[in-house]
């Protein structure tokens, strides 16, 4: 431990002054499911080489789809990190904890922070995750929108609300009336939920003002995890959402006429075909700007201090983009950056894993950005060892979750929300009992599955996914698919009996 | 390691396994006891049956364990000396990742307290799988 203290010590000295010998074997931006995989992988096979982790976050590292369960109370701060104290210690790795990287010169290759603090590597890694998208949203400063509905009905109709925003024409609001990705932090009640330090704030914030109820912009998965929280501690919620139905990316009709349903019948509010046209704000000499409310494009007004912004995570670019003014070539990107099977991307020792990743569809046989935990654990071992000089492939993914909304679980994988006629050659098989909130589709394309939800009960989920990934031929068990007491035992025979009677260990 | 392999045509589908497994898993670990008093106690071993076909089947403690690389909070681990895969049932969170990226399912919901994940341990307190050790037939064999 104090030996490594000293090392840190000595790089960051060494650093400073540009000593060119202290060089990183291994340079890892992004401390999370990819970055240590990749780190764990590498140090595997390669035992002296010195791996650095680079992070622009304070924690040590902890388990990102675990921050809505800390905020719903089932996990504590000192159980959120996946890999254990030791971790870095045991592994020998150096771990920089609030740093950005800048740009890299990838000729010279080397890293530039924002606080001097430069690294040098022989290979590099991309893991550095995805970063919230902010919609630009009308703010508009009134001091009497709070007062005025605190004794009135909290939805004030539209003509009142029209008078006021005249009135603050002249008020002294200072973020030129634009919410934006730099200046939403500015505003107290207004949050972006995708790092632990946002759950911090969240929390806190929530204790603080005693929030009772809160609006969540965005009916997608991040939106609905986080409404799952704020339910599981008794927060009312509203949720407003551009498309026709919650969860439209991952869900068909039937399993968001579920959710949907599940969520109206304790006390939720869903807004669809609706998203925020103006943010209400009041200004306060000790508290600073703070959230009051919310209109939404149907004009209605809801009253709230809580905004949980979640339309979305994109790739995080920024580093590669900033570097393009400092490279005649940064790696290849579209939506994320662009890798091959081996996580290598285009341009020569450098690597990407994770969610900052554009790669193989398994289903689509497209590029795509799939950004989930299972796949970011599997590219960030592929890309470790391949850095580490042991050829693996990684052989693509295919999208998957299971979110469970106020009792009800519930799991989709590949395209799921494709129906009949969508595309040629697609079938359909379904059992849908929505007085039962049960549901489960499937569905077909060339006698093989390519897509999955099963809404309220999920048991043996995993056995349709490993005919997914398997691309298993199921022309003579159709009928059985949907059937309740569907099991290994249905399967097409030779898959069976290479799952129940092979040693078992492959899969 | 030592694991358990399934010999389809000696199951009889008599399910003592699972019996066998709830006894062993219970908090009494007493049959009468178990079955009176504790409610909801999980088979990890399940038993499949359609027509004359039957089998039990139980978690494979893959090498490679889907499970493992689906957890989300680290309760799941593949232990490196034993081989054994176990949900550390205090990390669990029940989100389920791992009942999605099972491919043989053969992981389930535990509800009775607080919602976790439940399966098949290898018995690793006992020297044999207690649903091996009982299955008449020995249609459940424990060996390298």
């Amino acid at each position: 431990m104090e030996e490594l203290k000293k090392q840190k010590k000595d790089f960051e000295n060494n650093n400073l002054t540009n000593n060119k010998n202290n060089k990183a074997d291994y340079l890892i931006i992004g401390n999370s499911a990819a970055g240590l995989a990749a780190a764990s992988a590498i140090r595997s096979i390669d035992k002296k080489g010195k791996i650095l982790v680079i992070t622009n976050e304070e924690y040590k590292n902890y388990s990102k789809p675990l921050i809505t369960y800390f905020i719903a109370g089932k996990v504590k701060l000192e159980n959120i990190y996946f890999k254990n104290e030791q971790f870095y210690e045991d592994n020998n790795i150096l771990l920089f904890n609030n740093i950005n990287i800048k740009k890299i010169d990838f000729k010279k290759k080397l890293a530039f922070s924002d606080n001097n603090l430069n690294f040098t590597y022989k290979k590099l890694l991309f893991a550095n995750g995805g970063t919230p998208i902010i919609p630009e949203i009308q703010v508009v400063e009134d001091n009497k929108l709070i007062n005025k509905s605190e004794n009135e009905d909290k939805i004030i109709n539209s003509i009142n609300s029209k008078a006021k925003i005249k009135k603050e024409d002249n008020s002294k609001f200072n973020f030129n009336n634009t919410l934006n990705s730099n200046n939403y932090k500015e505003i107290s009640g207004i949050f972006t939920l995708t790092s632990l330090t946002d759950a911090i704030n969240i929390k806190k914030y929530i204790e603080e003002n005693k929030i009772k109820e809160a609006v969540i912009l965005g009916g997608g998965l991040i939106g609905l995890k986080s409404a799952e929280a704020l339910l599981e501690i008794g927060i009312k919620i509203n949720i407003i959402e551009l498309a026709d139905r919650l969860l439209s990316a991952t869900f068909d009709k039937n399993a968001s006429l579920i959710i949907e349903n599940q969520l109206k019948n304790n006390s939720s509010k869903i807004y669809t075909k609706n998203t925020i046209n103006k943010i209400f704000i009041k200004n306060d000499k000790l508290i600073g700007n703070k959230l009051i409310g919310v209109e939404l494009s149907n004009k209605e007004i809801i009253k709230s201090n809580l905004l949980i912004i979640a339309i979305g995570v994109i790739p995080d670019l920024r580093i590669i983009k900033e570097s393009e003014k400092l490279n005649k070539k940064v790696p290849n990107y579209g939506k994320g950056i662009y890798t091959d099977k081996y996580m290598k991307t285009s341009i020569v020792d450098i690597y990407a894993a994770g969610d900052v990743v554009e790669n193989y569809d398994l289903l689509s046989g497209n590029n795509a950005n799939i950004a989930i935990w299972p796949l970011a654990v599997k590219q960030g071992e592929v890309a470790g060892m391949n850095m580490a000089g042991i050829s693996m492939e990684y052989n693509g993914g295919y999208f998957m979750n299971s979110i469970e909304i106020l009792g009800i679980p519930s799991i989709s994988i590949g395209f799921a929300n494709l129906n009949k006629g969508d595309k040629d050659k697609i079938e359909v098989i379904y059992d849908f009992k929505p007085e039962k909130n049960f549901y489960k589709k499937i569905v077909i394309s060339e006698e093989k599955i390519i897509g999955v939800i099963l809404v309220g009960n999920i048991d043996r989920a995993g056995i349709y996914n490993g005919l997914i990934k398997n691309k298993v031929n199921i022309a003579e068990i159709k009928e059985n698919l949907v059937k309740e007491n569907f099991g290994i035992i249905q399967l097409p025979i030779d898959y069976r009996k290479h799952l129940v009677i092979g040693d078992g260990i492959e899969v | 390691m030592k694991k358990i392999y399934i010999k389809e045509e000696y199951c009889i589908a008599c399910r003592l396994c699972e019996i066998y497994c709830q006894v062993e898993h219970s908090k009494s670990k007493k049959i009468l006891k178990a079955f009176k008093k504790e409610k909801d106690i999980l088979s990890r071993v399940l038993v499949e049956e359609v027509g004359y076909n039957s089998f039990a089947i139980q978690c494979r403690h893959c090498e490679d364990a889907p499970c493992v690389e689906a957890c989300i909070s680290g309760a799941m681990q593949k232990n490196k000396n034993t081989g054994i895969v176990t949900c550390d049932e205090s990390k669990c969170v029940g989100c389920w990742m791992c009942i999605m990226a099972c491919p043989y399912g053969v992981i389930k919901r535990d509800l009775s307290e607080k919602k976790i994940a439940s399966k098949c341990d290898l018995c690793s307190d006992e020297e044999y799988p207690v649903c091996v050790k009982n299955c008449p037939n020995e249609a459940l064999q424990f060996k390298e």
